[in-house]
């Protein structure tokens, strides 16, 4: 029954742990977390996106020469790798419908970005010294035209020609740097070549400027096309379209889980109603075998009012009982009260009778018959008496035998007088006894008075007989104690009965002398202590937690009640009654605790 | 109406003005909008780690014999670089090229001469590996490091997994990210305080620009933001001669036609303290230095007052580190 209740709980259990489970992976599953994931990574490819998107526009700012801080094209770069290290980070979040095709896509990215990079890069280093040239030019051509500006009017006008297509080629270069063809190159360089050998023209202190333009110019031929041509490439890499190709696969991606999220919420709604269900159907039973609790609590409460009643009814019959035995108790004390007086007043009696046999039996063989006979012998002598007296023989003898006579009778009437006497104190004992008795009867509850020596004393008269008969010593063991109240009559039954018992107990002894010691004290102020120790058998210890139990007794003829009632007497009186042996053999010892209460004077 | 006291504000007239401008600008103390961009402020970063960092940058048992820190060649006293042309590896033999400052570092887009690395991190894992400059192995480094118990409690402390080569290399690079050389007198100026600088440095700003110097020693570190060919306009290796393996520059990374003798443009900040000049360490002065960028790179021939004016301005780019002027 346990083991399987254990069992029933650990399913229970089990299964409770079980529906959790599913339920959390259910729960899991449906959570919308992983569009929130798709979400965020698509927000950071967005932001490199943009982040791209700026640095095109910042790569168009140098190349207009907007902005000589060539620092906005390196930023963007390094928040796009740890954007794109973020979104990598993020990778085991996601779960892709195609891996290969994602994986793809994430590496034609990479490398578009390096490859980028690396253009930027060469972009940077092109551009900064075409816009330097393309900046220094007018200046370069200033500085050529202040040397002409310091020739007199004569050469001047001699150089001019030349003044002329070094200002074309100037402009041709600016051209150039708008728009960039091959025929413009080859007219630069046409012009350049031009410029070279009217150089060679020039006078001295044209020859530094005139190196200086045309290197710069020689620059720009050289470096705007590789510009361009960056530019171009860099105009060329799809990174928008490859960020839109990775949001594409992350929207994919999330359709797919949004699904398979929307099958779990199904799941969960269907899970989540079987649960309702069994909850509805545990509540429908909860709510029955609660109605079957109040139901049988009820019955109980009935059952148990009933059982009250009985217990009451029991109760009282049992205080009747106890009543009846307390009445049947002391009836029986006073039964054996009655049987103590009997016996003792029979003991008595018998001296009676004895004294009563001898009188009778002293009276018929009594020497007064003797004085009829000498009396019969003188009136047969009526006259001659004298002589009868004096010469008959029988006649000389008579008064020699009368004065016998008159001693034999003096002797007789004095045995009869002593036996009489003893006849009258033999009645006056029994007229005690029963006047002891009969000052004892009438079981009143009353207290008063009481000499506990004197009580114990008459307890000892009352088995003296008994006592006298076994050859039993009493040890009188009395310390002075006050008077004091008490219910006479139950302290007197107590006593009689344990000084029995300890008689009875002594009765099988015969290798030690049988003695009785009775203590009387006063155990402190409250409590009186009346002991009736005995040498006898003692009480085994089995025996010892029943000695006091109705109906127990190891007398043969014994009806065990006397100790009961005592004990009960005991309690009546808020007295206690303790019985103490060392074991079979030890002999016992009674102790009767009564309150201690002076008798007022 | 033509006489002189009317055409011209008195001399009280012209101190008001100038003082109402001034005080003006103090109020506003606007920055301005340079192409040249003021140092941002030291990054605060983990502090056990920066801490470790520091610990590591001086650290000799990085190299192979126990002989070389970080700062053997990094002397923060000294520019954050070597005054040494050549610093010398761990076996004293001297390396090929010029040490870079490490202050600032970290503001360069790329790392090394030829720009070959793209984190501090990188850089020091080379370094250290480096058979001419360290000569180490990182096994070797993180098993010495293990064994010394200050470094076990002290990275157990800055890092969950304790002694690796990635965390020695990150606790230098965010020491290295706090190696910052604020307050120089050109970043006072370019944050308002136009004051601070004098009338010739003012001049020299102005001509650095004009020359085209800004083309490519910009923003914020005034270079360090891009790559660009050591003779622009001019052979400088053919005028220099003796040509080594070094010279290539991003060749040597990319074996690509177009990158011979490209470098990375150093960073001009602190310049004036970290001689001598160039990965070849050819220019023992700024003004060797400067007419050798004239020459090759800008192909321009300046002034004799332009070039002082250019290096007085070159001068207030020196910064402070620890409060201390470099």
């Amino acid at each position: 029954m346990k083991l399987s209740r254990r069992s029933s709980l650990s399913l229970l259990g089990a299964i409770t742990l079980v529906l959790a489970s599913i339920l959390v992976f259910l729960y899991v599953k449906s959570s919308s977390e992983q569009s929130t994931t798709y979400t965020q990574s698509r927000d950071l490819i967005r932001h490199i996106k943009q982040l791209n998107a700026q640095w095109d526009s910042e790569v168009l700012k140098a190349r207009i020469a907007l902005t000589h801080n060539y620092d906005p094209l390196v930023a963007p770069l390094n928040e796009m790798n740890s954007l794109w290290a973020e979104l990598e980070a993020r990778e085991s979040l996601h779960q892709h419908t195609d891996p290969g095709n994602w994986q793809a896509v994430q590496n034609n990215y990479r490398e578009a970005v390096q490859e980028k990079a690396r253009l930027v890069d060469q972009f940077k280093s092109h551009n900064a010294l075409l816009r330097n040239s393309l900046a220094f030019l007018p200046t370069a051509e200033d500085d050529i035209q202040a040397q002409f500006g310091l020739l007199d009017a004569n050469k001047r006008l001699q150089l001019q020609n030349i003044a002329t297509d070094t200002y074309d080629l100037l402009l041709s270069s600016l051209e150039f740097a708008l728009v960039t063809s091959d025929d413009k190159a080859a007219e630069i360089l046409v012009g350049l070549n031009k410029l070279t050998i009217n150089k060679e023209l020039l006078p001295e202190d044209f020859q530094a400027p005139v190196e200086i333009l045309s290197k710069h110019i020689a620059l720009i031929l050289r470096e705007q096309p590789l510009v361009n041509g960056v530019l171009e490439r860099i105009a060329a890499i799809p990174l928008p379209e490859q960020l839109d190709d990775l949001t594409n696969q992350l929207n994919q991606d999330q359709r797919v889980a949004d699904l398979s999220d929307q099958k779990y919420h199904r799941y969960l709604l269907v899970f989540s109603t079987l649960l309702m269900l069994v909850l509805v159907y545990l509540a429908i039973r909860l709510l029955r075998s609660f109605a079957e609790i109040n139901r049988v609590n009820r019955a109980l409460q009935t059952a148990n009012e009933g059982l009250e009643q009985r217990v009451e009814e029991r109760t009282r019959e049992l205080r009747d009982a106890q009543s009846e035995l307390l009445d049947s108790a002391r009836q029986a004390g006073m039964a054996e009260i009655a049987t103590n007086v009997l016996h003792n007043v029979g003991n008595v009696l018998n001296s009676v009778n004895v004294s009563a046999d001898l009188v009778t039996r002293k009276l018929r063989a009594s020497k007064a018959l003797g004085l009829g006979k000498a009396m019969q012998m003188i009136n047969e002598h009526p006259h001659d008496l004298g002589a009868f007296l004096m010469e008959d023989e029988k006649g000389k003898l008579l008064p020699g035998y009368l004065n016998q006579l008159v001693d034999a009778i003096a002797v007789e009437q004095q045995g009869m007088a002593e036996e009489l006497a003893q006849l009258t104190k033999s009645v006056d004992h029994i007229k005690d006894i029963v006047s002891t008795q009969q000052s004892y009867a009438g079981a009143s509850k009353l207290l008063e008075p009481v000499h506990i020596s004197a009580m114990v004393e008459d307890a000892l008269r009352m088995n003296s007989g008994a006592l006298s008969r076994h050859h039993v010593t009493v040890v009188k063991d009395y310390h002075p104690v006050p008077e004091v109240m008490a219910d006479k009559h139950r302290l007197l039954l107590i006593l009689v009965n344990l000084i029995s018992n300890a008689k009875y107990a002594m009765s099988n002894l015969s290798d030690r002398p049988r003695q009785i010691t009775l203590t009387v004290r006063a155990l402190d102020d409250d409590t009186l202590q009346i002991s009736v120790k005995d040498e006898g058998e003692g009480i085994p210890a089995e025996n010892m937690t029943r000695i006091f139990t109705h109906g127990f007794t190891t007398r043969k003829e014994g009806h065990g009640f006397g100790l009961h009632s005592c004990a009960l007497a005991a309690i009546e009186m808020n007295g206690r009654l303790t019985a103490h042996s060392d074991g079979p053999g030890q002999g016992a010892l009674f102790t009767l605790y009564i309150p201690l209460e002076r008798a007022e004077n | 109406m033509s006489n002189t006291p009317l055409r011209y504000p008195s001399a009280p007239v012209i101190s008001l003005v100038s003082g109402v401008w001034l005080g003006s600008c103090a109020v506003f103390a606007a920055p301005l909008d340079e192409p040249l961009k003021p140092l941002p402020a030291t990054p605060v970063l983990d502090a056990s780690r920066v801490e470790l960092g520091r610990r590591l940058f001086n650290e000799t048992r990085l190299s192979i014999n126990n002989t070389l820190s970080c700062a053997s060649c990094h002397h923060l006293d000294k520019g954050g670089a070597d005054d040494k042309p050549f610093s010398l590896g761990f076996d004293g033999k001297p390396v090929a090229l010029n040490t870079p400052t490490v202050f600032n570092a970290s503001l360069n887009f790329k790392q090394f001469w030829s720009a070959r690395v793209d984190t501090l991190e990188a850089q020091i894992q080379q370094v250290v590996t480096s058979p001419a400059e360290m000569g180490n192995d990182w096994k070797t480094v993180v098993a010495t490091l293990a064994a010394a118990p200050e470094y076990q409690r002290a990275f157990s402390l800055a890092y969950p997994d304790g002694v690796t080569a990635a965390n020695v290399q990150n606790a230098l690079a965010t020491y290295e990210r706090t190696l910052i050389t604020p307050n120089s007198r050109f970043d006072q100026y370019l944050l308002g305080n136009t004051d601070v600088l004098s009338y010739d440095e003012k001049q020299g700003y102005l001509r650095f620009k004009e020359y085209g110097c800004i083309a490519c020693h910009q923003g914020v570190n005034i270079g360090g933001n891009m790559y660009q060919k050591f003779g622009v306009i001019k052979d400088y290796f053919e005028a220099r001669g003796n040509p080594i393996e070094a010279d290539l520059g991003r060749y040597l990374v990319t074996l690509d036609e177009d990158d011979r003798h490209v470098f990375k443009v150093p960073s001009l900040r602190n310049v004036a303290v970290t001689a001598p000049y160039f990965h070849d360490s050819s220019a023992k002065t700024l003004e060797e230095a400067v007419d050798v960028m004239f020459e090759y790179q800008l192909g321009r021939t300046p002034s004799a007052d332009d070039k002082t004016r250019i290096t007085l301005f070159l001068k207030t780019l020196t910064g402070e580190w620890e409060g201390k002027p470099l």
